[in-house]
């Protein structure tokens, strides 16, 4: 059977480093293909050269046998490429019809955009997925999940032959992510192809045909998914070297840090408690988006919980956190907080190394106050942190991906605290650089500080901590040693306690 | 008070902005004036806040285009003037009058392509676009003076089938941008821009498949264009090109548009909007000369509703 | 032109603030052409005369660092100017008209800074409309006409030397001075960095952005009120339109001195010389006959360059 699309040696750098090297990836009708890979394997930088977001380095895409190359996702999706991203891409000041058909709206005899037309299509297409929202509506109002449905809707009514699915499942429930599933393979048995990106083991096993692997930029192999099982999968993510990763765990625990009591996300969600102490490695485990984020961001005030005491050292911090004070608010009980997106939320690119470390330090201090140079910290943080670059000076996006994470935590470990509350500490980071950052996170605990982690990769966890706390719908729901957990056991105890919610 | 109402009232609604309060506002004012003055409803008075109103309205309604968008366009005070210096050289209407606005067409082209091809900021570009001109027109007309084609002067102070000039260059205005931003693809994809913009993913309307920066540029001739259109019709009331006359009307421009309740930041906005700005602006200046309260106050009270409008809305981000 | 771009002499090059470029292209050409303009006497006169915009400069800048705007100095100068020609306070000392004025501008600064900061509120918006409140009100206070006469001894002290250096100049320089110190040596400058930089990341790394930009704000405001108080003395007498063009021009001459929104690379001596160089530019016309519409044509050309000389620079560096 001939491929409809074919990637041919695909080559993508940003800045030096390789995204994405020689990788070549056919997919066929009727087919889902699960793309695997460990955040930053060059997944999404894959599909977006696909989608027409980048333009390849090297290499060719071919449609049905022929060369093509497309300037902007509009292209690509004239060619029959529909790519639903992780990171949303409609705009919320535009009606679901609107984003439909942006690009392409029909026109009347007129001259004028032909609205009628564009709801009525856009209903039809919507409740051909199921959904019952008025096409007039702003996106603005949809929730996330409602969101992703019109994504995959626009790509629907656009009669694209090749569906891109980055994480489609991320932030639904079960009950979406069924009618999800439904509907991709009621594409597939259209003939169509399917990329589905996802962590989460049971739904790749569940609905794809093939699995493609990509490790830090490379093509690891492409397999039927009849001949795989969960574990051999892992295996063929990770390498065989995952042990050698992480080091070796805690000795042993002493005072209590952090105390979390009777905590709700929300007004119906289930209190939880939990509790840190010194010397240990605590990792929050579940599916994407079931309140792990929520629970740390409402300690910097991003969220209001609805109640819960917290503890800090035996002090309260009374909730909810001012949003515009909550990260200082931490920090002068001796809590940092690491964000998620070192881009966006953590480094200062277009500045110096010496000042992405430092402002750590300033901004505990009155502006008033005469700046300190801290040359021989910084000079000390960037050896004992490895960061590999010319000199404190160089702007930080200068750095490759590693080196900017290791800046990003060397700030916060300069700051001196006792608890650290880390959101995905290795996010696109090539694997000798996530050694060193288990390295400096275990040896910050071992130097008698909490470290609370939260990542979207179990096995991470699973190596990582001493604890993990499984959290599924706004609450934790199941806790186990690190050194007993299993991938497996995870899943289950967060699939379990959906099926209890879902009884409930 | 009541959660909707409020939502209701501060444009939490829709992406049209906050119109209702400007609307309120309009409305208390005129209602005010008619019961301090019989004066205010009398036909020649209203025609005559029209008359007074049109230039700012069709600067306004220029500027509301780029503004939906993202951007800014400070070069149409300058360009106002230079327009009446144009008319008032002395030529025939049917050259001066195309000379005109090709000039206008190519202060437009230039400020969006030096925005968008040179990643200038639009406030900068456009700021020495206004020096530049403003430079050009005192070249050109050092001080008032010059006549005018007759068919400026007829266009704007004529009255054909008994129909004030400045009506019919209102509804002509209304309608065309009207036309543009609500009934084209162009209009949606300013909008679509905007949006883009202010929630911070500048390539968003671009991975769609809108020209972005072609419609930009657009957005800026548009505006110049409209300009122009003031220019043009102030001539015709003063009867004469002045270098001075369009001092300011960007600032005027923007504080129509920002009572109007579109937003800065882009993808917010509305034409409507924009009109009711104008009239508050022109119903403030009405009412101080109809009633007899002091006429140096109006300004303070014009910034205080302006201040009152962007008090009201509240942004999720700090910025321009 | 790629490759051109690469050089690293020439990335250095592009680093540098274009007025420093343009300042010294105009000292040669009066050098060379005009030598008898470089006459310190001559000199002072012309620079004195920009004294007050080069101390808004300094609060723009600023509030440009931090990804601002402050439009609001206009109306800032002429209701300081106001409460001091217009009679209100007879025979009030120096020192009570340099608290009325400090007070007045550190107020504003103080809400443009709360409205920005804490509202959120659009910054040109909220500085423009400030601005025209405060217009409106000195001209309701004035009925229109301009007030009396500014009290002798500011404009005498305006009028004084030191050596050859006129007082306002060396005034401006000192501020200037501070100013640098203020955003190289404190706490607080960095935190104006890192703001313009990204207002996430500033958040995330503990600075209280807020705070910094409420602060940004009333800094600008109070340096307003000492650009006001240096254009009332240069005036000596009283008016209802004063000083209203100089907010644009502030932000004109800090773009041409290397400091767009956000960015700084052109520190604080950049728009010093920013400011510099929109004098010696009248200067060099004058010397050359060229009138005032060609002066503020060659204005706007300069701004237009300088900005689109960054531009090009910020779009390669991406």
């Amino acid at each position: 059977m001939p491929n409809l699309v074919e990637l041919s040696h695909i080559s993508k750098s940003f800045g030096g480093s390789l995204a994405v090297d020689h990788v070549s990836l056919e997919l066929f009708g009727g087919s889902v293909h699960a793309l695997m890979g460990e955040n930053g394997a060059g997944k999404s930088t894959l599909m977006k050269v696909l989608a027409g977001v980048y333009q390849p380095d090297e290499g060719e895409i071919f449609k049905n046998g022929h060369k093509v190359s497309f300037a902007n996702p509009r292209e690509a999706l004239e060619f029959g490429i529909s790519t639903v991203f992780q990171e949303m891409t409609l705009l919320p000041n535009l009606t679901i019809a609107e984003n439909m058909y942006l690009g392409r709206e029909p026109l009347t005899a007129f001259g004028s955009i032909d609205y009628r037309k564009m709801n009525s299509d856009t209903q039809a297409a919507l409740s051909e997925l199921g959904l019952s929202l008025p096409p007039q509506t702003l996106v603005s109002g949809l929730s996330i999940a409602e969101r992703q449905f019109v994504e995959i809707a626009h790509g629907v009514k656009a009669d694209a032959s090749i569906f891109v699915l980055d994480e489609p499942t991320a932030a639904l429930n079960a009950a979406d992510v069924e009618v999800l599933n439904k509907h991709i393979r009621r594409l597939r048995d259209a003939g169509k192809a399917i990329v589905y990106i996802s962590h989460r083991m049971e739904e790749i096993f569940n609905i794809c045909d093939t699995v493609t692997v990509l490790k830090d930029g490379k093509l690891v192999g492409t397999r039927p998914l009849s001949e795989m099982t969960p574990s051999s999968l892992v295996a063929m993510m990770v390498g065989r070297e995952l042990r050698d990763l992480f080091p070796s765990r805690g000795q042993g625990t002493n005072g209590l840090l952090l105390d979390v009591k009777h905590f709700k996300i929300g007004a119906s969600t289930k209190p939880f408690s939990l509790q840190v102490h010194g010397g240990e490695i605590v990792g929050l485990a579940g599916l994407e988006g079931q309140g792990q984020q929520k629970f740390l961001r409402s300690l910097i005030g991003q969220f209001q919980p609805f109640s819960g005491t917290v503890a800090i050292k035996g002090k309260a911090l009374p909730l909810p956190v001012n949003p515009a004070w909550g990260v200082r608010r931490l920090r002068s009980m001796g809590v940092a907080f690491v964000p998620e997106d070192r881009k966006e939320e953590g480094l200062f690119l277009g500045l110096p190394i010496a000042h992405n470390i430092a402002i750590g330090l300033h901004s505990a201090r009155s502006e008033l106050a005469i700046a300190k140079n801290y040359r021989q910290l910084i000079a000390d943080s960037i050896k004992s942190l490895n960061v590999r670059t010319t000199g404190p000076q160089a702007h930080a996006g200068s750095l490759s991906g590693g080196n900017q994470q290791k800046v990003l935590l060397g700030r916060y470990l300069a700051e001196g605290v006792d608890i650290l509350l880390v959101e995905e500490p290795t996010r696109g980071v090539d694997v000798g650089a996530k050694s060193e950052i288990y390295k400096l996170l275990r040896d910050f605990a071992a130097k008698g500080g909490a470290v609370i982690v939260l990542s979207r990769e179990t096995v991470e966890l699973i190596g990582l901590c001493d604890r993990i706390l499984v959290v599924h719908g706004n609450t934790v729901v199941s806790e186990m040693a690190g050194a007993s957990a299993a991938e497996q056991d995870i899943l289950n105890a967060a699939l379990n306690a959906e099926a209890v919610v879902e009884q409930e | 008070m009541n959660r909707g109402l409020l939502r209701l009232l501060t444009g939490g609604y829709g992406r049209q902005g906050l119109w209702l309060a400007p609307l309120i506002v309009t409305l208390l004012l005129a209602g005010f004036l008619t019961v301090r003055t019989p004066d205010f409803l009398r036909t020649e008075n209203l025609l005559n806040v029209v008359a007074q109103v049109l230039p700012i309205m069709i600067t306004a309604i220029g500027q509301t285009f780029v503004v939906i968008a993202g951007g800014l366009d400070l070069s149409v005070g300058s360009l106002i003037s230079f327009t009446t210096a144009v008319l008032a050289m002395d030529g025939p209407g049917y050259i001066l009058i195309p000379a005109a606005f090709a000039f206008a067409v190519l202060v437009g082209l230039t400020n969006g392509l030096v925005v968008t091809r040179f990643n200038v900021h639009p406030i900068i570009a456009t700021l020495a676009m206004q020096y530049i001109l403003l430079g050009a027109v005192r070249l050109l007309r050092p001080v008032a003076g010059g006549t005018l084609p007759d068919i400026v002067l007829e266009s704007v102070n004529g009255a054909p089938f008994g129909i004030p000039m400045a009506l019919i260059w209102a509804v002509v205005a209304i309608a065309t941008a009207w036309k543009l931003l609500y009934g084209t693809r162009f209009g949606l994809h300013l909008f679509a821009i905007g949006g883009g913009t202010a929630s911070g993913n500048e390539q968003a309307a671009r991975n769609f498949g809108v020209s972005d920066k072609r419609t930009m540029v657009l957005a800026y001739v548009i505006s110049s264009c409209f300009a122009a259109l003031a220019g043009v019709y102030l001539a015709g009331r003063i009867s004469s090109g002045d270098p001075n006359v369009g001092l300011g009307f960007e600032l005027d421009a923007i504080t129509a548009v920002a009572i109007g309740g579109t937003q800065l930041s882009g993808g917010i906005g509305s034409l409507p909007g924009t009109v009711i700005g104008a009239l508050v602006l022109a119903l403030l200046s009405n009412g101080m000369n109809l009633t007899n309260i002091s006429p140096f106050i109006q300004t303070a009270i014009k910034g205080a509703i302006l201040m009152a409008v962007v008090g009201l809305q509240s942004r999720k981000k700090m910025g321009l | 032109m790629t490759a051109v771009l690469n050089n690293s002499i020439v990335q250095r090059l592009l680093r540098v603030p274009p007025a420093y470029y343009v300042f010294t292209i105009l000292l040669i050409t009066l050098w060379v052409y005009r030598p008898a303009m470089l006459n310190p006497n001559v000199l002072g006169v012309f620079v004195r005369q920009n004294a007050p915009l080069g101390v808004l400069v300094l609060g723009q800048l600023i509030v440009m660092r931090v990804k601002s705007i402050d439009l609001s100095g206009g109306g800032i100068i002429l209701l300081v100017n106001y409460f001091i020609s217009s009679g209100l306070f007879p025979d009030a000392s120096l020192a009570f008209f340099a608290a009325i004025a400090l007070g007045t501008g550190t107020a504003i600064g103080l809400f443009n800074g709360l409205m920005i900061g804490k509202r959120h509120a659009s910054a040109v918006i909220v500085t423009l409309a400030v601005s025209i409140m405060l217009v409106g009100l000195v001209q309701f206070l004035s009925s229109g006409k301009p007030p009396g006469d500014v009290p002798s001894f500011l404009n005498d002290m305006y009028d004084t030397k030191l050596g050859v250096v006129p007082t306002p100049v060396i005034f401006w320089a000192f501020l200037t001075l501070i100013v640098a110190g203020l955003l190289s040596f404190t706490v607080f400058g960095r935190f104006v960095d890192s703001v313009g930089e990204s207002a996430e990341a500033a958040h995330f790394s503990g600075v209280p952005v807020e705070r910094t930009v409420v602060l940004a704000h009333t800094i600008a405001g109070f340096i307003a009120g000492l650009a006001a108080l240096v254009q009332t003395a240069s005036i000596a007498v009283g008016s209802v339109r004063v000083g209203l063009d100089l907010p644009i021009l502030s932000v004109a001459a800090t773009i041409l001195g290397g400091v767009v929104f956000g960015r700084g690379e052109g520190g604080v001596w950049g728009p010093f010389f920013g400011v510099l160089s929109f004098t010696f530019l009248f200067v060099v016309m004058t010397a050359f006959g060229v009138s005032d519409p060609g002066k503020l044509i060659a204005q706007g050309a300069i701004i237009l360059l300088a900005a689109i000389f960054y531009g090009v620079r910020l779009a390669r560096s991406r």
